[in-house]
């Protein structure tokens, strides 16, 4: 392909995960009815490469899943029947409208997610704290990256997933994975470790799985799901006791590092050998590579995140990338490696409980009167705080709670933890209401369900795992009966009386978004759906200017964090291990995670044909196995304290014989998980708890 | 109400502990804490590698004075204590000052026992010049400033301490022995074979161990090859410029003795960490004695620590007995006992290498692992640990499979991939549809292999245009 012109068609972004692959889309077939995807070598974060669920995007065009008509949940029958956009429309705000009047605006919640675009995003919290009133709102990223989100914010001021552009791993010399398994969840991202071992570089992977990204490994580590921790405290501590840390660069840009250094000294190796299951010369060959090291990149992901001390194991592994001296150096330093397509954009924008466009806090009397003049409101009518998204659904239907919950980009019932409890909660609400473009779980039981478009479908930005804004281009004209979010929302704020209206066009969201977002810690006022077309992305900050455009941010840190002073900030944390540790009941340790094929919940790509969609499975070690007498593929069941799955087994040697693993993508799954939450983030642990095993 | 003023005489781990712990607890009391030393606490047992040189000294301190500051204890060094006195509810210090308290809480650890050794103490009453006890930091520190002149030293003790300070002037480039006065090495932590292992890998190490050898005596050099000789119950003399004592400690416990407390081998406390004498004292770590035992290792007392502080902090919990994992940290000795290998009861999975320097043993019960040793090998010490301190019921193949090695099975040549393998799992395509492809470009194009990840084009490359090899096969177009 290479050399050759550039396919016609639209340039686009792929509608998956974090890496927001560059793709072009060709509409074919009678009214575009088909898409055909093809390569935009020119793309520079995946350079053409996609993988298969990029290839087979388009599969939900014209696909008899697709809604097309509002449904309304039937009192006569309990069936969900066709109704016109409007009967749908006016019944959710009669409804929403009667609430609000009857136990105050905050009976109504909106849960929102982290595949919207920053468009909807943005309309999502403005639909919630100015149609609607509420301070109810939240999202799904809280069960993605708010663990890694909450302790960048924390040490280095922002909360940029990765504060340069990806390929920069590329010149690093050791780049430090921790629970990432990124050459599965989005293949394209493990090239460039590639090219950097090409270059002589090395890669640690920290998982207790051996994952794909371990086939592109130089050294794994397994610890024991839970010891993300207790192992970088170890780390810490070794390279305080061989004199390896950056004292100039702690001196100069940093805080709080005495403090730290002390507080690791009780964390020799043998101890945390004990702890993490990292055997003590694993530990030294982790460290020899670190120290001998002038780049060093530490990316955490889902793996390290998703603990209820998932912010103080970010925080810890930042720890070790500010001791190395690296945050801020070319080549070098910390970052989160994003999960859903806009899980950044989608927390900079205002569908978080605690914030407003740009990435502003909502107690913030400043940020509020900023905002509020955007909106044309008065500062004293927008709600505060509200509750946490696993918090929210855990109040629905509840005294003090919602009553009527609106689910925009978001499968709830499969992807919350401890789903049987969410499940309850929802079937509580005297309202839900699901915006999807098919019948998910979650909108198989709601009350009324509007059909929206899909990605291809509708313009909007999404800003990728690297503080890039791309621009995700209309592709194909949305099926009959189908509209967009923005127009979903429009006409719901207009029936709710609104004091102000919504718009419906995508770019001038963007452009008001911008307005609200100019001088927030995420300034977007500077990006114009021109500019993102003409440099393949902006990075944010890019604050709008008088004179000559500002040229966005590709790098951040290199001579000062965005704190008050400056300086980065080191924090004291401590291991606390996972909530809920095995014991006699429940002797093995549950962790779950993604496959390559499938997507989140699944309720997009369990419908694409193409991707194999082999069911829930639980991966065994053959010790484990043995122990149990299960072979591969016999059923066997996995328990927890809240409930079980039966699921085949699957005997690899890839997994620690003291941990099973399942892949999250189906109902059921998430019955297990626990919903103890990260005090910082609220992030439920879906990556540790309990479990017993045995055969069916 | 006035706060409840709590006292802690020492302040070595298991203090340090208790206060981090009463931090984070939320103790409302208020805390003072005594400690002889000149310095803040610091990680005892890694003073061994601060004598190696694996570890730089400042990484040892525990918590700075600045911490104690900020949480509001008053923290008081070389303040040894004189005398409890629990009728005043108070406690003397050496230089006459008295602290009052309302809860008083022992942690004076243990002191190192001098072996009978004539000669070992001066008529003045200090040690002789060449021997050296190894307990604190400023022991650490004197052995440390006498290594650059010594060639030669004796090591007095063959336990964990011991082999961690032999290494650690073998590796400072002394020549170092070992006299140990039981028959194997570790006695008290291992058996026989795994002493034996362990002393075949220090002789390859170089460095020469002595068992069942006593030191009786200090002598002048016979060969002339130290400054100082040590006697041998056998009559053997070792020449030396260093004799470095690691033979053991007992429980610091004459305070306790004097104030009227029950006191054993140490300060007897009952689950709660509580003085059956005075409800108002606790003692904690290496000087207490907990169900009849004292134990001198990290874990325990931390664990005793912690269960004080929630005591203390209003938590009902007791303390029941620790699980006991001791490694030994030296470069090139590689051993982890965990429990009491030698003498728990159940039925023993032994490997023993001695050419190879490996010896394991597991003491299962009811399928539990009660016990283990192992040395030499050390590949499966994190999940022996994880199964031992969890529990964890195991099959019966299980032990057995834990002290082998993992087998990692050789990747799979590409001619050798049946058809139905996935060769890209980016792009979900089969060694059979890759060989039936002319070519990686063909391949690329018609199966979208190698587009994801990349990782796959080497194997892809080998696989394509293959399929004439084999007749019959299927060839597959993507639509």
């Amino acid at each position: 392909m290479a050399g050759a012109a550039p396919p016609q068609g639209t340039r686009t972004h792929c509608p998956y995960c974090s890496l927001q692959c560059g793709m072009i889309l060709i509409g074919s077939g009678r009214g575009g009815g088909r898409l055909e995807v093809q390569p935009w070598e020119q793309f520079p974060v995946n350079e053409g490469a996609l993988c298969r669920k990029g290839w087979t995007a388009g599969g939900l065009t014209g696909s008899r899943e697709r809604l097309t008509t509002p449904l309304l949940r039937d009192r006569g029958t309990g069936e969900l029947r066709a109704a016109s956009w409007d009967e749908a429309l006016d019944l959710v705000a009669d409804r929403m409208a009667s609430l609000r009047e009857e136990h105050g605006a905050d009976a109504i919640g909106v849960f929102g997610g982290g595949g919207l675009t920053n468009e909807k995003a943005y309309q999502l919290g403005k639909l919630a704290r100015v149609a609607i009133g509420t301070s109810q709102i939240d999202y799904n990223g809280r069960w993605c990256m708010s663990s890694a989100a909450s302790a960048a914010t924390r040490a280095f001021g922002v909360d940029r997933g990765l504060p340069f552009p990806l390929a920069d791993v590329e010149q690093a010399d050791v780049v430090v994975l921790v629970g990432s398994n990124l050459a599965e969840t989005m293949p394209p991202a493990a090239r460039h470790l590639d090219r950097l071992r090409e270059r002589g570089g090395r890669v640690v992977v920290v998982d207790p799985r051996r994952t794909s990204t371990a086939d592109h490994a130089d050294l794994l580590v397994q610890p024991v799901p839970g010891g993300d921790l207790a192992l970088a405290l170890g780390v810490l501590h070794l390279l305080v006791a061989g004199g390896h840390v950056d004292t100039a660069y702690v001196a100069g840009r940093t805080r709080g590092w005495e403090a730290v250094q002390d507080s690791v000294a009780g964390w020799w190796p043998e101890r945390v050998e004990r702890v993490s299951g990292v055997a003590v010369d694993e530990q030294r060959a982790l460290v020899g590579l670190l120290t001998g090291a002038e780049r060093v990149v530490v990316l955490t992901a889902r793996g390290a995140e998703q603990h209820a001390q998932g912010s103080d194991t970010v925080l810890a592994w930042i720890n070790v990338a500010l001791a190395l001296g690296m945050p801020g150096r070319p080549h070098a330093g910390y970052g989160c490696l994003t999960g859903q397509g806009n899980g950044q954009g989608g927390r900079e924008h205002g569908q978080k409980a605690d914030q407003l466009p740009g990435y502003r806090m909502i107690d913030d009397p400043a940020a509020r009167a900023h905002v509020a003049r955007v909106w044309g409101v008065d500062p004293a009518t927008l709600p505060g705080r509200g509750r946490s998204a696993y918090e929210m659904l855990d109040a629905l239907g509840t005294p003090t709670g919602p009553r009527a919950l609106l689910v925009m980009g978001s499968n709830i019932v499969v992807s919350a933890p401890r789903a049987t409890r969410v499940a309850d909660r929802l079937a509580a609400l005297d309202l839900l209401v699901v915006c999807d473009l098919v019948l998910s779980e979650t909108a198989a039981i709601a009350d009324v369900v509007l059909p929206v478009t899909q990605w291809a479908e509708e313009t909007g930005t999404m800003t990728n795992l690297e503080g890039r804004v791309v621009l995700r281009r209309r592709a194909v004209p949305a099926p009959e009966g189908v509209r967009s979010d923005l127009e979903v929302m429009a006409g719901l704020a207009q029936r709710l009386g609104s004091p102000v209206e919504l718009a419906t066009d995508p770019e001038e969201v963007f452009a008001e978004l911008g307005r609200a977002s100019a001088g927030g810690t995420a300034d977007y006022s500077g990006i114009t759906y021109d500019r993102i077309e003409a440099e393949h992305g902006v990075f944010w900050p890019c604050p709008a200017t008088e004179g000559a455009p500002h040229p966005g941010t590709r790098r951040l840190f290199a001579d000062r964090f965005a704190t008050p002073d400056g300086r980065a900030l080191f924090h004291v944390v401590d291991h606390r291990g996972p909530a809920e540790p095995p014991d006699t009941d429940y002797p093995l340790h549950l962790t779950t995670g993604r496959l390559l094929a499938q997507y989140q919940s699944g309720a997009q790509t369990r419908r694409i044909k193409e991707l194999p969609d082999p069911g829930p499975f639980v991966e065994v070690h053959p010790q484990l196995a043995a122990r149990l007498g299960v072979a591969d593929r016999m059923l066997v069941d996995v328990a927890t304290r809240r409930g079980t799955l039966r699921a085949p087994a699957r005997v690899v040697d890839t997994i620690r014989p003291d941990t099973v693993f399942v892949p999250f993508h189906w109902l059921g799954v998430n019955r297990l998980t626990n919903d103890a939450l990260d005090p910082a983030s609220r992030m439920p642990e879906f990556k540790v708890c309990a479990a017993r095993v045995t055969a069916a | 109400m006035t706060p409840e003023r709590l006292v802690v005489v020492g302040h070595g781990m298991a203090a340090t502990r208790l206060l981090e712990q009463l931090v984070a607890g939320g103790y409302t009391g208020r805390v003072t804490v005594l400690g002889d030393e000149p310095v803040p606490a610091y990680n005892r047992i890694l003073l061994s590698a601060v004598l190696e040189g694996t570890h730089v000294g400042e990484a040892i301190t525990l918590r700075g004075a600045g911490w104690y500051a900020d949480h509001g204890i008053d923290l008081r060094l070389s303040s040894r204590v004189l005398a409890i006195d629990r009728e005043r509810r108070d406690v003397m210090l050496v230089d006459g000052t008295v602290v009052p308290f309302d809860r008083l809480v022992l942690a004076t650890g243990s002191l190192p026992t001098l072996p009978p050794v004539r000669g070992l103490v001066t008529p003045e009453g200090r040690l002789h010049p060449a021997v050296h006890a190894f307990r604190s930091a400023a022991d650490c520190e004197r052995l440390l400033a006498a290594v650059p002149r010594a060639r030669r030293a004796v090591i007095v003790g063959g336990g964990l301490l011991g082999l961690q300070v032999a290494r650690a002037l073998s590796v400072r480039g002394v020549a170092t022995e070992v006299v140990e006065g039981a028959e194997h090495l570790l006695s008290r932590q291992v058996g026989a074979g795994a002493g034996a292992v362990l002393a075949r890998s220090l002789a390859r190490l170089g460095t020469t161990v002595y068992t069942g050898a006593r030191a009786v005596r200090l002598v002048e050099p016979t060969a002339g090859e130290g400054t100082t000789g040590v006697r041998l119950d056998n009559g053997a003399v070792l020449d030396t410029d260093l004799v470095v004592l690691t033979a053991g400690g007992r429980p610091a416990t004459s305070l306790a003795r004097a104030a009227g407390l029950a006191v054993r081998r140490g300060v007897v406390v009952d689950d709660h960490l509580t003085s059956p004498t005075d409800p108002a004292v606790h003692a904690i770590g290496d000087c207490a004695e907990h169900r009849g035992a004292t134990t001198g290792f990290v874990p325990p007392a931390w664990d005793q620590a912690g269960v004080l502080a929630r005591r203390l902090c209003g938590d009902d919990v007791r303390h029941t007995g620790s699980r006991g994992v001791a490694r030994l940290r030296a470069t090139g000795l590689d051993v982890a006992v965990l429990g009491d290998p030698v003498g728990a009861e159940g039925e023993v999975v032994e490997v023993t290498n001695p050419v190879a320097g490996k010896h394991s043993r597991l003491v299962v019960r009811d399928g539990v692992v009660v016990a283990a040793a192992l040395v030499g090998d050390l590949s499966r010490v994190g999940l022996v640990t994880q199964h031992y301190d969890r529990g964890t019921v195991l099959g019966p193949h299980e032990p057995g499979q834990l002290l082998l090695p993992e087998r990692g099975a050789a990747p799979p040549t590409a001619a050798s991939l049946p058809d139905d393998v996935e060769v890209c799992a980016c792009a979900g395509v089969s060694a059979g549809r890759l060989r039936a492809c002319v070519d990686l470009e063909q391949a690329r194009e018609q199966t979208r292999a190698t587009t994801g990840c990349g990782s796959c084009t080497a194997t892809c490359a080998q696989l394509v245009g293959t399929a004439a090899a084999h007749p019959g096969r299927e060839v597959v177009r993507t639509p």
